[in-house]
C-alpha cells in the first residue's frame, strides 16, 4: 500500500483529506469487522479504520487522465474547493456538443488545459482549449470508422472511454480497429485493425494505458464473437499479445503461471472442454469493460462476458472463461489466476463490470481486494492476489439465485427462474443488463463507501434456438423488462455500498435506471446523473441531495472533475442518453437523445474573454 | 419448375428491365450458398441502391410499385415469420419487429421503403448500416415471403403507395386520416 506515501500535494489546495487518509492507513489494522457483521450506522461511522487504495499512477490532481482516474479504478478526486457547503451554487459555465446521436459513455479527459472528448459512433475526437472562453475546439479528428458497424454493436453504437499516454490520445472505433491520435496536432499516428466487423465485431470499451502499453478488447457477446483482449505498443500500434477468453489453453494464455485457487478451474484445457464439441470459438467473452491494474503485483484485472449463444439450452457445461474475471500478467499476458462468476450464464449476466482495487480489512486484516458489482447482482469481494472469494452478498433485488454456495463458490441457481427455449418465463430478476451494468461506481477512501448507480428491473424472457450466421446475432433471448415493483414500480436507485460490512450505507430510489459513473471528491461530494436527465450532487456522507441540474438528454457518461488553467475547480459530464437505457424507450419522461458536455463551476464562474487566463495556481503542475 | 420464386422473378424482370436495378436478376447468383451471409460491403453482386428511392433526384420507375407476388397470403406471412427468426432478423429487429440492434419494423418509418419491392431490395442487397445482404444466402422465393412477413408487422406500405410514399404521402398515419392533432379533434367534433 503506497497511498499514504504517493498521494500528491497540490500547494494552496492540499485538502484536509489527505491526512485523514494518511490516517487511515496507519490505523486500518484497527479495523476488524467480519463478514457477517452488521453494517454500522452511516451517521456514526469513524473516518479511520475501513478501505483505502493506490492512487498510481498519481495524476496531477487537477488533472484527469485516464476513464477511472487511477489504475485502482477509484474515481476519487482530491480536489475540495467544490464541497458540501457550496456545491448548491453549481452553475453551467460552457456546454459542447459533438452531434453524435448514440449514447454518451465516456469521461473527458483533461491534461493541463486541454480537454479531450470523443464522440460515439462516428468516433470523432475533439481538443477543446481551457484557457480561452467557452473552450474552442483545438483540432478535431474524424477517423471515418465503417457505417457496417452500426448494426453490428448490439447496445447502441456507443464508445466507454479514452485514454492517453506517450503524447497520444488511445481509443477503439466501432468498426473494430484502435486508433491513437497525436494530442498536439491531432493527426493519427497509427491505427490497427483488430478484428473483421463484418464477422459481428465491433470494439466499444475504452482503452487503457500502462506505461509502454494499451489493452484493448471486443464487443460482440450477442453476436458469437471470440472474445479476446489484446495489448498493444503505444508507439507503434503493433499487437503484442492478445488472449482469448475461450478455446484452448494457448489461445487463452494459460500456462505455468495459472494458478486458480479453486478446483473447478485446474485441468487442460477448460476453456474447450466445457463446451459442446466446435462450439467454444463462437463462445464470446468479450472484453468491453473497465480495466484495472495493480502496479505492485503488475497485473491486470478485467471481466469477460456472457457465453454465446445466449440460449443455455444448447451449450450444457460451464462454458469457461465467460462471465469471469481474468488476473494476467501485464506484460506477457499469462493468466495467473480466474473466476468465473456466474458459471453457465443463462440470463447473460456477463461478468464485464469493473473490478475496484481496494485494501479492505476483511476478517481482522488488510486485505489486497476486487470489489466486483456483477451484473447477477452480487457484490463479490476476491482477494487479488489469490482469487480467493471473500464475501459475496446481494446488492439489489434478485431471484434467479437462492444464495451463495461457500462450498462450490458459485450461487445456488433457482430453477424456477431457469429459461426455457419456447417458454416464456416471468419475472427473472435482474433482467440480462444485471441490476447494475458497466457503469462504474467510485470509492471514497474518507468514507470508505462505494457510491454506484444501479437498475431496479427484471424480465420476463422466452428462449428461442439460434444458428450460427456470422456478422448476425447469435443471441435468442426474447425480453421484455419492467420494474421490480410492478407497473409503476422505479426502475434505478443510487446506492452507497459499505464494502466490508457488505451492506448499503443507505440507498436513494430512483424513477428511472441510472447508468451513469459517479464520482466522489475529497469534499465529501458524490456527483451522478439519471437516464432521465437529472445530474446529481449528495453529501457523501449522508446520502443528502445538496445540487440538481437537468441536463438536455439522460446522462449515461461518467462525470468528473479538474481544476482549470485558472485554478478553479470544474465538474464536467456528458448528456446523450443511449445504450442499455434505451430498454426504457416509451416510458412516460424518457428524454431524447443528445449530444451535449456540460461544464460546471460555483456559480458559472470561469475563463471569460473580459478577465483573459487566469496565472496557474500555486503548486499545480502545468 | 415454377415455383413461385421463378414467377416472381419473371414479373420483376418483365416489370423494371434487368438494366435498371440489378436485384431483379437474382437467379444469376454466383456467389455460393455456403450458410455464410456476406454484409453489404462485401456484396460483390450489381449496382446496389437505385437512387430514386432515397434522394428524390431520380424518376421513379415501375420497379418500386411492384407487388409481392404472394401478396398478404398467411401461409407466406407464416413461412416469412419462420425465416425472420431461423435467419437471425428478430435478433437485431425484435421477435416482433420491434426493433432493437437494428430498426423497427412495425412502425411507419422506413429509410429505405416499406413497399415490398422497396423491402426485397433492402433484404436482397443489405444495407450500409450493419444489414447483410441476404440475396447470397436465399432464393428468391424466400426473400419474398420475408418480405411478406415485414410486410404484415403494422408498417407496410401498400404497393400502389409507394410512390407518394417517398414525398411522404398516402402512407402510416396520413392514410390512416390522423394527419395533425388538429384535424383528428376536428374530425372527432363532427361526429
Amino acid at each position: 500500500m503506497k497511498i499514504g506515501s504517493t498521494i500528491q500535494t497540490k500547494g494552496a489546495f492540499l485538502p484536509a483529506s489527505v491526512a485523514i487518509v494518511a490516517c487511515a492507513l496507519v490505523l486500518s489494522s484497527c479495523s476488524d469487522k467480519q463478514a457477517s457483521s452488521p453494517a454500522p450506522n452511516a451517521s456514526v461511522r469513524r473516518d479511520f479504520g475501513h478501505g483505502t487504495f493506490n492512487p498510481a499512477p498519481n495524476s496531477a490532481p487537477g488533472d484527469w487522465t485516464s476513464q477511472a482516474r487511477d489504475y485502482a479504478n477509484s474515481r476519487y478526486s482530491s480536489l475540495d474547493q467544490i464541497n458540501t457547503t457550496n456545491v448548491s451554487q453549481l452553475k453551467t459555465i460552457w456546454t459542447f456538443s459533438d452531434g453524435a446521436q448514440y449514447g454518451h459513455e465516456g469521461a473527458p479527459l483533461v491534461v493541463g488545459s486541454t480537454m479531450y472528448t470523443v464522440s460515439p459512433f462516428p468516433n470523432r475526437a475533439y481538443a477543446l482549449d481551457l484557457t480561452k472562453p467557452g473552450a474552442p475546439a483545438k483540432w478535431q479528428f474524424d477517423p471515418n470508422p465503417a457505417p457496417m458497424a452500426i448494426g453490428k454493436a448490439c447496445c447502441d453504437a456507443v464508445l466507454r472511454g479514452w485514454a492517453i499516454g506517450d503524447g497520444k490520445l488511445i481509443y477503439n472505433l466501432l468498426d473494430a480497429h484502435t486508433v491513437a491520435v497525436d494530442l498536439k496536432t491531432g493527426k493519427e499516428v497509427w491505427r490497427t485493425a483488430m478484428a473483421d466487423v463484418s464477422r459481428g465485431v465491433t470494439m466499444t470499451m475504452s482503452a487503457f494505458v500502462v506505461g509502454g502499453k494499451v489493452y484493448v478488447g471486443n464487443s460482440g457477446g450477442e453476436m458469437g464473437v471470440s472474445g479476446w483482449i489484446s495489448a498493444l505498443d503505444i508507439h507503434s500500434g503493433k499487437q503484442l499479445w492478445r488472449a482469448y477468453s475461450t478455446g484452448s489453453d494457448k489461445d487463452a494464455l494459460i500456462g505455468p503461471r495459472f494458478k486458480p485457487l479453486y478446483p473447478q478451474y485446474r485441468g487442460k484445457d477448460l476453456g474447450l472442454t466445457s463446451w459442446p464439441a466446435g462450439m467454444a470459438p463462437q463462445g464470446t467473452g468479450a472484453v468491453w469493460g473497465f480495466i484495472s491494474y495493480d502496479p505492485d503485483l503488475n497485473l491486470i484485472y478485467y471481466g469477460t462476458s456472457n457465453p454465446g449463444p445466449r440460449v443455455p439450452a444448447q451449450r450444457p457445461g460451464d462454458n469457461l472463461w465467460t462471465s469471469s474475471v481474468f488476473a494476467r500478467d501485464a506484460d506477457t499476458g499469462e493468466a495467473v489466476w480466474a473466476y468465473q462468476f456466474t458459471p453457465h450464464d443463462q440470463w447473460d449476466y456477463d461478468g464485464v463490470n469493473e473490478m475496484m482495487l481496494l485494501d479492505l480489512p476483511i476478517g481482522g486484516r488488510m486485505r489486497k481486494t476486487i470489489v466486483h458489482f456483477d451484473r447477477n447482482t452480487y457484490a463479490y469481494v476476491l482477494d487479488r492476489q489469490t482469487g480467493e472469494v471473500l464475501k459475496a452478498d446481494n446488492f439489489a433485488p434478485q431471484n434467479w439465485s437462492a444464495g451463495f454456495d461457500w462450498k462450490t463458490m458459485r450461487p445456488k441457481i433457482n430453477p424456477v427462474k431457469e429459461p426455457k427455449v419456447g417458454g416464456k418465463v416471468e419475472h427473472i430478476c435482474p433482467p440480462d443488463i444485471g441490476q447494475k451494468d458497466w457503469e462504474p461506481p467510485s470509492f471514497s477512501p474518507r468514507t470508505g463507501l462505494i457510491y454506484v448507480g444501479i437498475f431496479n428491473i427484471c424480465m420476463d424472457l422466452t428462449d428461442h434456438k439460434v444458428s450460427y450466421i456470422a456478422g448476425t446475432p447469435y443471441d435468442g433471448m426474447e425480453m421484455t423488462r419492467h420494474s421490480v415493483d410492478g407497473k409503476d414500480g422505479d426502475w434505478g436507485a443510487f446506492l452507497a455500498w459499505d464494502p466490508v460490512a457488505g451492506k448499503a450505507a443507505w440507498r436513494i430510489p430512483e424513477t428511472f435506471m441510472v447508468m451513469s459513473g459517479t464520482i466522489v471528491t475529497a469534499g465529501d461530494v458524490v456527483f451522478y446523473g439519471t437516464t432521465d436527465g437529472w445530474f446529481k450532487a449528495l453529501n457523501a456522507r449522508n446520502g443528502k441531495l445538496l445540487w440538481q441540474q437537468k441536463l438536455s438528454s439522460g446522462v449515461i457518461g461518467q462525470p468528473i472533475t479538474y481544476l482549470g488553467p485558472d485554478g478553479r475547480q470544474y465538474v464536467a459530464v456528458a448528456s446523450g442518453v443511449g445504450g442499455a437505457a434505451m430498454v426504457q424507450k416509451g416510458r412516460p419522461g424518457m428524454p431524447a437523445r443528445g449530444s451535449t458536455l456540460y461544464v460546471f463551476s460555483i456559480d458559472g464562474a470561469g475563463v471569460t474573454a473580459a478577465t483573459g487566463v487566469a496565472a496557474p495556481p500555486t503548486g499545480a503542475s502545468r | 419448375m415454377k415455383t413461385p420464386a421463378v414467377v416472381a422473378i419473371a414479373l420483376t424482370a418483365g416489370a423494371l428491365g434487368a438494366s435498371a436495378s440489378g436485384w431483379v436478376v437474382s437467379h444469376e447468383r454466383s456467389a455460393p450458398r455456403d450458410g455464410v451471409v456476406s454484409t453489404n460491403t462485401g456484396y460483390q453482386g450489381p449496382a446496389s441502391v437505385a437512387l430514386g428511392d432515397i434522394a428524390g433526384g431520380a424518376v421513379p420507375t415501375g420497379a418500386i410499385d411492384l407487388p409481392n407476388p404472394y401478396g398478404d397470403s398467411s401461409a407466406a406471412v407464416a413461412d416469412g415469420k419462420r425465416l425472420f427468426t431461423a435467419m437471425n432478423c428478430a435478433g437485431c429487429h425484435g421477435y416482433s419487429g420491434g426493433g432493437g440492434m437494428g430498426p423497427p419494423l412495425n412502425d411507419h418509418y422506413w429509410r429505405y421503403g416499406g413497399a415490398p419491392a422497396q423491402i426485397y431490395k433492402s433484404i436482397y442487397e443489405g444495407r450500409p448500416k450493419g444489414m447483410p445482404a441476404w440475396g447470397h444466402a436465399l432464393p428468391a422465393d424466400q426473400l419474398w415471403k420475408l418480405t411478406a412477413f415485414v410486410s404484415s408487422l403494422g408498417g407496410g406500405v401498400e404497393p400502389q403507395d409507394a410512390v407518394a410514399a417517398l414525398r411522404g404521402d398516402g402512407t402510416g398515419a396520413a392514410k390512416e386520416g390522423i394527419t395533425i392533432p388538429g384535424e383528428a379533434a376536428r374530425a372527432a367534433n363532427d361526429e
